[in-house]
């Protein structure tokens, strides 16, 4: 009988503690990428939204507060010109065309002026005024009775934004912004009309 | 199909052609586990590069390269270069099987014998070509399935597998006319 490797070489077989150790091992990596997958995906978004959530709310607080803060600033304003007499305007003119150029020189930007007449609000005349912070140009239309103030300054980086009217202590306020100038108008008027001022003068052309 | 049920059903078949292979690779049974442990943690790793064929010559190749690079650290006078540009000899397949074993005392003596005498001559030869006759002949890999796992031409596998024939029928004899 000739030796031969087939027959007579042994064919070492796995011991089972070799089988049960691979098992054990590739288990756990396939835990591993598993459930800690989804769990850190989990526990990564919910600290994101957390995070998210906390910032928006803050955000959102923030730019409540400041709105708030404006709106406020915006009323002192409008009723201090109507307390002081003359105070209303200091350039008065129904002429946009005198009104412009005078903020030229006293502001570092030209706030847009028009006069709505021909729809019942004109322009009474301009002042400068101090709002939120920093000198403004305030412009002053009438309305029947009534007078609306119209405060302009620029707000870098914001994207246009319709008029949003709300009330103060029974003043109607509006605010928006259009190409990257931020308006306030406040007016002792329904909101209803101060809503047709806004939306005349930020659909105005220029 | 999960990752882990894929490699339980592709891959964990071939664990004893994985020891197998590592144990004579390595001629030791707890580097073969270490060398298999390894492998197979490779394997499950790399199971994306595992195509639609047969398993085992994708498992034995992983098992192969992690048992050389074993070697190369921990025996390098193991890893011998094998010169193959020896002439290809005519008689490729000499080593036929043989009839089955037969049960009478006087042959299990020798093949127990034989067993002995087999084991260490095969454990003496080169790696290179031992590893060729345990794919060849315990695993009864084809030529081409060798020399995939092997990174080798066909041709290569076809030699080696020849010369080790012949190497190890000479180890035997001089191991035979010792013990006489």
């Amino acid at each position: 009988m000739e030796p031969e490797i087939a027959r007579d070489a042994t064919y070492y077989r796995a011991p089972d503690a070799l089988r049960q150790r691979i098992e054990a091992s590739v288990g756990g990596l396939a835990r591993q990428e598993r459930v800690p997958a989804m769990r850190r995906g989990f526990l990564m978004a919910a600290a994101f939204a957390a995070v998210a959530l906390v910032s928006w709310n803050l955000a959102l607080l923030h730019v409540a507060a400041r709105a708030d803060d404006t709106a406020h600033d915006v009323l002192s304003a409008h009723m201090r010109s109507l307390m002081a007499p003359g105070r209303v305007v200091d350039v008065e003119s129904s002429d946009q065309h005198t009104v412009k150029p005078w903020f030229a020189g006293k502001l570092d930007y030209a706030p847009p002026v028009h006069d709505f007449s021909a729809d019942g609000y004109p322009l009474v005349g301009g002042r400068l005024d101090y709002v939120d912070g920093h000198p403004v140009a305030a412009l002053a239309y009438k309305r029947r009775m009534h007078t609306v103030s119209l405060f302009v300054w620029p707000e870098a980086g914001t994207a246009d934004t319709q008029p949003k009217v709300s009330t103060l202590k029974g003043y109607s306020l509006a605010t928006w912004t259009r190409g990257s100038m931020r308006y306030w108008a406040a007016c002792d008027a329904a909101p209803s009309e101060l809503a047709r001022f806004a939306d005349l003068m930020s659909s105005a052309p220029g | 199909m999960g990752r882990q049920t894929q490699f339980d059903q592709r891959v964990m078949p071939h664990l004893d052609a994985a020891y197998n292979l590592a144990r004579w690779i390595t001629r030791n049974d707890s580097d073969a586990e270490d060398v298999v442990q390894e492998s197979f943690l490779r394997a499950y790793r790399f199971l994306e590069s595992l195509k639609e064929t047969d398993a085992r010559p994708w498992v034995l190749a992983i098992v192969r390269n992690t048992a050389y690079s074993w070697l190369r650290k921990n025996r390098p006078a193991d890893v011998v270069p094998i010169d193959d540009a020896g002439v290809l000899p005519d008689d490729i397949e000499t080593a036929g099987h043989l009839s089955p074993a037969e049960t009478n005392p006087e042959v299990i003596l020798l093949q127990s014998a034989n067993r002995k005498l087999v084991n260490q001559a095969l454990e003496d030869l080169p790696v290179g070509f031992r590893e060729v006759l345990v794919m060849r002949e315990l695993e009864d890999l084809s030529y081409k399935e060798i020399a995939s796992v092997a990174g080798i031409p066909i041709g290569t596998v076809m030699s080696r597998l020849s010369r080790g024939r012949d190497l190890l029928r000479r180890a035997i004899d001089v191991r035979l006319r010792r013990a006489s």
